[in-house]
């Protein structure tokens, strides 16, 4: 049986398909404005090149901040949700999701069980989220890929201060202006969000394993700055994007 | 999982609430006609001071006139750039902005221009009170102000000197009064209105206890335009039979086993103003069989509690009904600065430890399954403290889930993040949309 | 000599902690200026006031939303940071509701062995503000006396109140060299001796502000750019008043509670009244905080006066973000200022403020108000 998990987002769509139980094809899209097309279209593409027919799946959930846009879906469940459910079949010991998105940052902290205690979001401020680093990536000229990276060569400590995140990149100008290293700037930017992402996080209170879910996990830089903000190696999973629509697949499962 | 089926029936005593609310708009608006006096001030203000100068004498209250302006989104849009178009911040109280923004634009919310006070009288607790009206008078080109610091420390702190600093205060604007209105007072007029202020707030807080019962009779959204009288006028006598034949009303409905919402799974609690032109997240609860039983706001803005010889949290035994001797000027603002130290909503100002027990209570004794808190950006006020409140719930083993807002600001408050965050508090409880 | 003020700044924690090595004596950290420090030096106490560290930090989200002041939150994370672990006590006066904030979260969280919430009338306006403020004294001294094991006398008191008095008026006869032409004491040093005053033994601190006053008076150091005055929320950012003097300029006069709303008025002698009534009446006539600033519009006119007294050229509107009190007053300020022709530049203040574009701003500013001159 197929069962299909469809995540929404601001910025991207993440599909993955399981055949019993399987993981048999994950693939991404934008967003855009036509949501609901662009979701249908990646869908039918990855049936394709599965040879599956549309009349083989057995159930589709959808998730995300979009997920009410997909009206083909059999039913929908919150991202907080969804990504509870991927990280608990996989990750069985995580007690914390750190789970950032291109609009969101959420905290969320599980029990044994792998039930949902508590959850706590980004308020009011890009500047914990995947947008922000995307922004700040222009503004430094440098590719989003070799971002983290880069960050990775500076041992430098420069607050950034600014509340939202379109001071930030005015402050990353004031930066560059005083002749400040790309490496030690794209540090400053980790920190910041990575700051922003811990205070929220500590509201719910985190325990270990934590795990860094969403693309920005794919950033090296985030990953050292997060760790260095709570003090504890975090879990970084193969695929970041692909959890809540992995977790929406398994609620096609049941 | 089998869902419960109350039966349901609309509130007999609505329409009169809503009526009582536009008669004393109107009577703000009208009373120059008759030779009559209005003023303005805060919903805490010792409206029953001003009482005494005539039966005449008609307030408008500053917050609920916020929070009306924050139903008409248009009128509050145009109210709130007026105001930063003044040079004023847009993180300062929202209902005050509101407020000012009337002034500025010379709109009443309900028609026609915006009705000059003849004097602002009011109460000073939160930082922004007193200013409120200090800019307000700048704004209208000079009104005459006046205002009482009731600021001394929460209530089991209560001293005889704390309570002789606010009642000097009192009897210095009773001279006040006097002096620029150009009337005698009238100190019978004040000892009615004192009793009128004690009945309805010790009403109030029954109403409110009456909402332990399951299913709940009331539920929060109901019961904003209940409370709201209470914020308008708490020292009428009128408002004050009303909330006793509400009582009446809540009683009967409890007795015959009608509820608030037709399937009662989860009870909720909330805290702070609700975003006022986003009621309508309340509705959304019902879908999932919650209902918000109401909050230590809705109670204790304007109910006044204590501590029952049982343990529980109910209404405070007026003065009356202890017999105490009301027949003087000083007994009567005594009596009332004793009894309005001891509101619920005051105690948060020196400690939100002392209002994380109230809440406690209310979870408890209510019967709460969860807490939804608005972190009411447009209320530095009430909102203060929240975040520890939040954290002694956790602790008490409460599931609490906030979200950001504005309760007169709309362009802070994002709703369909917010429903989202409340599908995903849902969820965590166990509950999914029912399918009824 | 100055050096020694800026040493004491920096290293605020390892003197307090040596100071009770060396004393054996309790240290009290307060979160604002209407605690009666009289009181505290009558018991032998060390004040101390609560700073941040203007560092970005990630500790208070879960106890303090983060729509309050930012200053009281950095305040409440050194707390939660330990570095204030060698307080014995603190106290809040009565103003604000944001640092109040910090207060009550801190006396939740953070282990300290005495903790008082001191009430201070908002009504300054009231005669009965007096004997009602007096009374609390009564109590909040009978708390101390408790803590401290023994009684306060009528001579403890009165060594307070000449203690506090003789090191407000050094600050005040500072000050008043700042009214020259060409002060002998820029912005950046007046804070330095400013922010100590809130931190050091003041017995200590007026040695030094004695000798630094005789250095002051023979100096030939002089400060000639130009004339601008500071005022709005608290600001303790050196760093920022070191830049706004680099761009050409000498902050010659403040109106804020790290500055003059501290040291400004003293208390006073009277034969007819008992000492808790005189140093009541020294917190209720001292420069307001707006909170305590009505119905009529006392600090405004202060600030007028201030800024004639200085000759000021320009004022810089210091707001933290968020601060309902001090936004309330913002408009009503402005508008005095530029009656009697001073210009005023609105800055928003956070924890650590963008340096690179308060430059250009405080440039510009200066430009402009600079150019005034050639017309």
């Amino acid at each position: 049986m197929i069962s299909v998990g469809i995540d929404v987002g601001a910025k991207n769509i993440n599909i993955l398909l399981l055949k019993d139980g399987e993981i048999i094809a994950k693939n991404s899209t934008n967003s855009g404005f036509e949501a609901k097309e662009n979701a249908s279209n990646l869908l039918n593409k990855m049936l394709d090149e599965c040879n599956i027919d549309r009349s083989d799946i057995g159930f589709i959930t959808a998730t995300g901040s979009g997920r009410k846009d997909i009206d083909f879906a059999n039913k929908n469940v919150t991202d907080v949700t969804a990504v509870s459910k991927g990280v608990k079949f996989l990750y069985p010991e995580v007690r914390t999701i750190i789970d950032v998105g291109a609009e969101e940052g959420r905290g969320i902290r599980l029990d044994e069980q792998g039930k949902i205690v508590d959850f706590a979001v980004n308020e009011k401020c890009a500047a914990g989220s995947g947008a922000f680093v995307e922004s700040m990536s222009r503004a430094l000229e440098i590719p989003i890929t070799e971002f983290g990276p880069i960050s990775l060569e500076s041992t430098a400590k420069i607050p950034m201060n600014a509340q939202c995140a379109v001071f930030a990149e005015s402050e990353v100008v004031s930066l560059v202006h005083s002749s400040t290293e790309k490496k030690d700037i794209a540090k400053a930017i980790t920190d910041a969000i990575a700051s922003r992402i811990s205070s929220m996080v500590r509201k719910v209170g985190f325990e270990s394993q934590i795990i860094i879910a969403g693309g920005v996990a794919y950033n090296v830089g985030f990953i050292r700055s997060i760790q260095d903000y709570l003090e504890q190696d975090v879990v970084v999973p193969e695929m970041p994007e692909y959890l809540s629509a992995y977790g929406a697949a398994l609620y096609s499962e049941n | 999982m089998s869902i419960p089926k109350y039966k349901t029936a609309p509130l007999k005593t609505w329409g009169k609430a809503k009526e009582l609310r536009e008669k004393y708009y109107r009577n703000y608006l009208s009373a120059h006609d008759n030779g009559g006096l209005r003023w303005a001030g805060g919903a805490w203000s010792f409206g029953a001071i001003p009482a005494g100068l005539g039966r005449d004498v008609f307030p408008l209250t500053g917050e609920p006139y916020g929070a009306s302006i924050a139903f008409k989104k248009d009128f509050s849009l145009r109210c709130l750039e007026a105001v930063e178009k003044k040079g004023y911040a847009r993180d300062l109280c929202s209902y005050m902005r509101n407020y000012w923004g009337s002034i500025i634009l010379d709109e009443f919310a309900f028609g026609g221009k915006f009705p000059k006070p003849d004097f602002h009288f009011q109460d000073h607790i939160c930082c922004s009170h007193s200013k409120w009206y200090q800019v307000a008078s700048e704004l209208e080109g000079g009104v005459p102000s006046h205002s009482i610091d009731v600021s001394v420390g929460p209530y089991k702190d209560v001293s005889k000197e704390k309570i002789d600093y606010i009642v000097a205060q009192m009897h210095d604007s009773i001279d006040w009064l006097e002096k620029i209105t150009g009337r005698e007072y009238n100190d019978d007029l004040l000892i009615e209105a004192v009793k009128n202020e004690f009945r309805s707030t010790a009403k109030w807080a029954e109403i409110c206890t009456m909402n332990k019962a399951r299913p709940a009779p009331l539920d929060e959204k109901t019961m904003y335009s209940l409370y709201v009288l209470g914020t308008l006028a708490k020292h009428d006598g009128e408002f004050a039979d009303f909330y006793d034949e509400l009582a009446d009303e809540v009683q009967w409905r409890i007795d015959n086993g009608i509820a608030a919402i037709e399937h009662e799974v989860v009870r909720l609690m909330s805290d702070t103003q609700p975003p006022w032109g986003f009621l309508k997240i309340f509705r959304y609860l019902e879908k999932f069989g919650a209902v918000s039983i109401g909050s230590l706001y809705t109670f204790g803005l304007i109910g006044i509690f204590e501590d029952k010889p049982d343990g529980s949290w109910g209404p405070r035994e007026t003065p009356m009904q202890k017999g105490e001797k009301i027949e003087t000027r000083d007994q009567a603002l005594r009596a009332m600065a004793d009894w309005n130290l001891s509101k619920p909503e005051w105690q948060h100002f020196y400690s939100p430890h002392l209002k994380s027990e109230m809440m406690l209570k209310i979870a408890k004794e209510w019967h709460v399954d969860g807490v939804m808190l608005h972190y009411n950006r447009g209320c530095e006020g009430l909102t203060l403290g929240i975040a520890e409140n939040r954290l002694a719930l956790i602790e008490a083993g409460y599931p609490v889930m906030t979200y950001e807002g504005n309760m007169g600001d709309e362009r802070e408050f994002d709703e369909s993040q917010t429903m989202s965050r409340m599908e995903s508090f849902m969820e965590t409880l166990g509950l999914k949309e029912l399918a009824v | 000599m100055i050096d020694k003020f800026r040493q004491w700044n920096k290293d605020r924690h390892q003197y307090a902690k040596d100071w009770k090595e060396k004393t054996g004596g309790k240290v009290m950290g307060y979160f604002c200026t209407y605690v009666p420090e009289e009181l505290l030096y009558a018991a032998n106490i060390l004040p101390v006031r609560i700073l941040g560290s203007h560092e970005p930090q990630d500790v208070t989200e879960p106890h303090m939303f983060g729509m309050y002041c930012p200053f009281s939150r950095d305040c409440l994370a050194q707390g939660l940071k330990g570095r204030y672990d060698y307080l014995d006590g603190i106290m809040i006066a009565h103003s604000c509701l944001h640092i109040r904030q910090a207060y009550t979260s801190w006396d939740k969280h953070i282990p300290k062995d005495f903790s008082y919430y001191l009430p201070v009338p908002q009504n300054l306006q009231t005669p009965h503000s007096t004997p009602y403020l007096a009374n609390e004294y009564d109590v909040f001294k009978k708390a101390l006396e408790e803590w401290i094991g023994h009684e306060i006398t009528e001579e403890d008191m009165e060594r307070g109140i000449q203690t506090m008095n003789e090191n407000r008026s050094l600050l005040r006869d500072i000050y008043k060299l700042k009214e020259r032409e060409n002060p002998p004491i820029n912005g950046e040093e007046t804070m330095q001796v400013a922010i100590t005053q809130q931190l050091i033994d003041k017995k200590e601190h007026t040695e030094l502000l004695k000798e630094y006053l005789q250095e002051l008076k023979t100096t030939t150091q002089e400060y000639d750019s130009t004339r601008l005055m500071l005022l709005g929320s608290e600001n303790d950012d050196i760093e920022f008043v070191e830049m706004v003097e680099n761009c050409g300029s000498t902050v010659v006069i403040d109106e804020h509670c790290i500055g003059t709303r501290y040291f400004w008025n003293n208390v006073e002698e009277a034969e007819d009244q008992n000492q808790m009534t005189r140093i009541a009446k020294r917190y209720i006539n001292k420069p307001p905080c707006p909170t305590k600033d009505w119905m009529d519009r006392n600090r405004v006119k202060h600030i007028v006066k201030l800024a004639q007294m200085y000759d000021v050229k320009g004022a810089i509107l210091i707001q933290q973000k968020f601060c309902d009190p001090h936004e309330l007053d913002i408009p009503a300020v402005k508008k005095a200022l530029q009656e009697i022709g001073i210009e005023t530049l609105f800055l928003e203040f956070d924890v650590t403020v963008p340096i690179g574009q308060f430059k250009i701003r405080v440039e510009a500013f200066l430009e402009m108000i600079d150019n005034d001159d050639l017309f």
